[in-house]
């Protein structure tokens, strides 16, 4: 075998999947929207550093934290995964029409992947305004959008040590099942 | 390019789908046609078609393609090439 043959290893383990590649982000200066994702924990000041602004009224902060519980059963642990090529292009479509729809003087949006303890944060939503009204629209907007279309994947682990992957569609914003 | 990449695409798996294959990632064979993916994972994972890939999408590069796509209505088949990187996108759950 040749050194340059590429290792079963390299098959195994895809770029998206090796936290050495990231943090990876995607940044519009025009419209000023931030995107990143990132396996380390969410940095809520620098969110709010990276869309303050002189003509801003108002901005808006949304933490999205991991839950110790669900349908009554007890989560150890939540672990998220990402495609890339495809979760980075789709958040930073949400930003930019947000930006354009409600007026915004910037969109961050961020979100850890791996293994997301209990009480940390696995989003952080952060929009500004000129006004409140425009903010807080703006700000559930994006997240709900994210939750519609992100290609990025949330695994709850449960303290019996079963796993079940999560579908967002199946639970509204108020957390109760969806009908289908 | 390495000769696995000549004959070759590499088809990335997640959530519900990682979990029925058992894998992350694979290479098959290529080129083939977009509509025989289905199939051709069905014959490799039996079962996948109706408890898995049903509810998914598929991406292309950066793209979601159609797989249902038979070239019968508008423009041609699409074939996936050597080379080119496939994923099956199952419901999402950011957030």
């Amino acid at each position: 075998m040749s050194s340059t043959t590429p290792t079963t290893q390299t098959d195994q383990i895809p770029p998206h999947l090796d936290p050495q590649t990231y943090p990876r982000t995607t940044t519009n200066p025009t419209l000023n929207t931030h995107i990143t994702l990132t396996y380390h924990p969410l940095d809520p000041t620098s969110a709010l550093t990276k869309i303050s602004s002189p003509n801003a009224g108002a901005n808006v902060l949304f933490l999205g934290t991991t839950r110790n519980s669900f349908e009554d059963r007890p989560v150890a642990q939540l672990s998220y995964t990402a495609y890339p090529p495809l979760a980075l292009k789709t958040l930073s479509k949400i930003a930019e029409d947000a930006v354009t729809k409600h007026e915004l003087l910037g969109v961050v949006i961020g979100h850890r992947l791996g293994d997301v303890p209990i009480g940390e944060s696995s989003i952080v939503i952060a929009v500004s305004a000129g006004h409140r009204g425009a903010a807080w629209r703006a700000g559930e907007e994006v997240l709900e959008l994210c939750k519609e279309k992100a290609e990025i994947w949330k695994k709850e682990v449960f303290v019996d040590g079963q796993g079940e992957w999560r579908a967002n569609r199946d639970r509204d914003a108020e957390g109760k099942l969806v009908q289908g | 390019m390495s000769s696995k990449e000549n004959t070759t695409f590499q088809i990335h798996y997640f959530a519900s789908a990682s979990t029925y294959t058992g894998k992350q990632t694979e290479r098959l064979p290529a080129p083939l046609p977009l509509p025989r993916l289905f199939d051709t994972l069905e014959s490799m994972y039996p079962g996948i078609k109706e408890k898995v890939l049903s509810s998914c999408g598929v991406s292309l590069g950066d793209e979601y393609v159609d797989v249902e796509a038979d070239g019968e209505g508008d423009g041609e088949v699409v074939v996936i090439k050597p080379g080119d990187e496939v994923a099956v996108i199952p419901p999402v759950s950011s957030g």
